[in-house]
């Protein structure tokens, strides 16, 4: 009788954390991370008449990419994308010196091409290497690396002005050209 | 020798009353960084891989577009475009970007990114058609999904 009144009764956690694991377990199995990673491109505006807009031929790197996934660079043919990235910067930062490549890296204009048979993986290949092209460039123009440079972190203000040094002036121009009808 | 104490008599236990607390913070994080999957994968899916790779900052902004073979056969063999809960035909695509921008707040409407979650081997007709459809709903900001190099 006397001992009722001297103890605490206290309830058993122990158990709560079972009902917790079971919870967690439950929400582990059944969601999905979202995956918000990948290669950004902002599609061009949808235009009823298809008015060509005159390009001037030099300043325009085309890649075409069949539906037997060659790919046609410039007119060659190309068995691989070895050398795409350093065709495409010396395209880009070309300045008018040579005569075949572009006038200026705000004019030139890099055009993928893809045929209706082309395999998506080896349109995301190419795609990847124009940016890696453009990302070298804008890294070389700050001192940085590719990698480190995409790695900035914007939110910080100084790196946020490294990221906007590299990128002034060369705007990142990839046309993914119209299909064919 | 003896090492007997009176120590060895009494049980020492670890105070488990601090478990649940732990263990509900690691639900609140599964609750509040995922999303429920409402149905099985029903399309099969090998995403390309590729180096430069961006980071979409507000992801409140992006909707998903799945495409690849269906993993069940009676459903066709041939690639098809998906939402996270059905298939959904090509001519569908327009007005289903359309419906997904009324859920948004009227200020971001336009900055909705649709991020297309497509099988490496599909061909690129299919993924024009997409962006085609996309282009006529003018939701152009597109996201290719692709696993880091």
């Amino acid at each position: 009788m006397q001992s009722r009144h001297l103890k605490v009764e206290s309830v058993n956690a122990g158990s709560m954390a079972d009902i917790a694991f079971l919870l967690l377990i439950f929400f582990l199995v059944s969601t999905t991370i979202l995956q918000e990673k990948g290669l950004m491109m902002q599609l061009p505006p949808k235009v009823e008449d298809r008015s060509v807009t005159p390009v001037n031929e030099r300043n325009l790197f085309k890649i075409l990419v069949n539906s037997q996934n060659q790919f046609l660079v410039q007119g060659e043919v190309k068995p691989d994308l070895t050398g795409l990235r350093k065709d495409v910067k010396a395209f880009v930062l070309n300045e008018g010196k040579d005569p075949n490549l572009s006038t200026s890296p705000r004019k030139a204009v890099v055009s993928l091409k893809t045929n209706r048979g082309t395999e998506y993986g080896y349109f995301i290949e190419v795609l990847d290497e124009l940016k890696s092209a453009y990302y070298e460039i804008y890294g070389e123009r700050v001192g940085l690396t590719a990698a480190e440079y995409r790695h900035l972190d914007l939110k910080n203000r100084t790196e946020l002005q490294i990221y906007e040094k590299g990128k002034a002036g060369i705007p990142m121009n990839i046309s993914i050209a119209e299909p064919d009808k | 020798m003896k090492f007997k104490s009176k120590k060895t008599n009494k049980e020492v236990e670890i105070s488990t009353a601090s478990l649940p607390d732990i263990v509900f913070l690691l639900l609140f994080f599964f609750m509040v960084s995922a999303t429920i999957r409402p149905k099985e994968e029903m399309l099969e899916m090998k995403v390309p891989q590729a180096e430069t790779i961006a980071k979409v900052e507000r992801r409140e902004l992006i909707r998903e577009l799945n495409v690849g073979v269906p993993r069940n056969p009676a459903y066709g063999s041939e690639p098809r475009v998906s939402t996270i809960t059905s298939f959904l035909d090509i001519e569908d695509v327009a007005q289903w970007a359309l419906g997904e921008k009324e859920t948004l707040p009227e200020a971001l409407k336009d900055q909705m990114i649709v991020l297309i979650k497509a099988d490496e081997r599909v061909n690129m007709g299919l993924i024009n058609d997409i962006q085609q459809e996309l282009r006529k709903s003018n939701t152009r900001k597109v996201v290719y999904r692709t696993l880091e190099k």
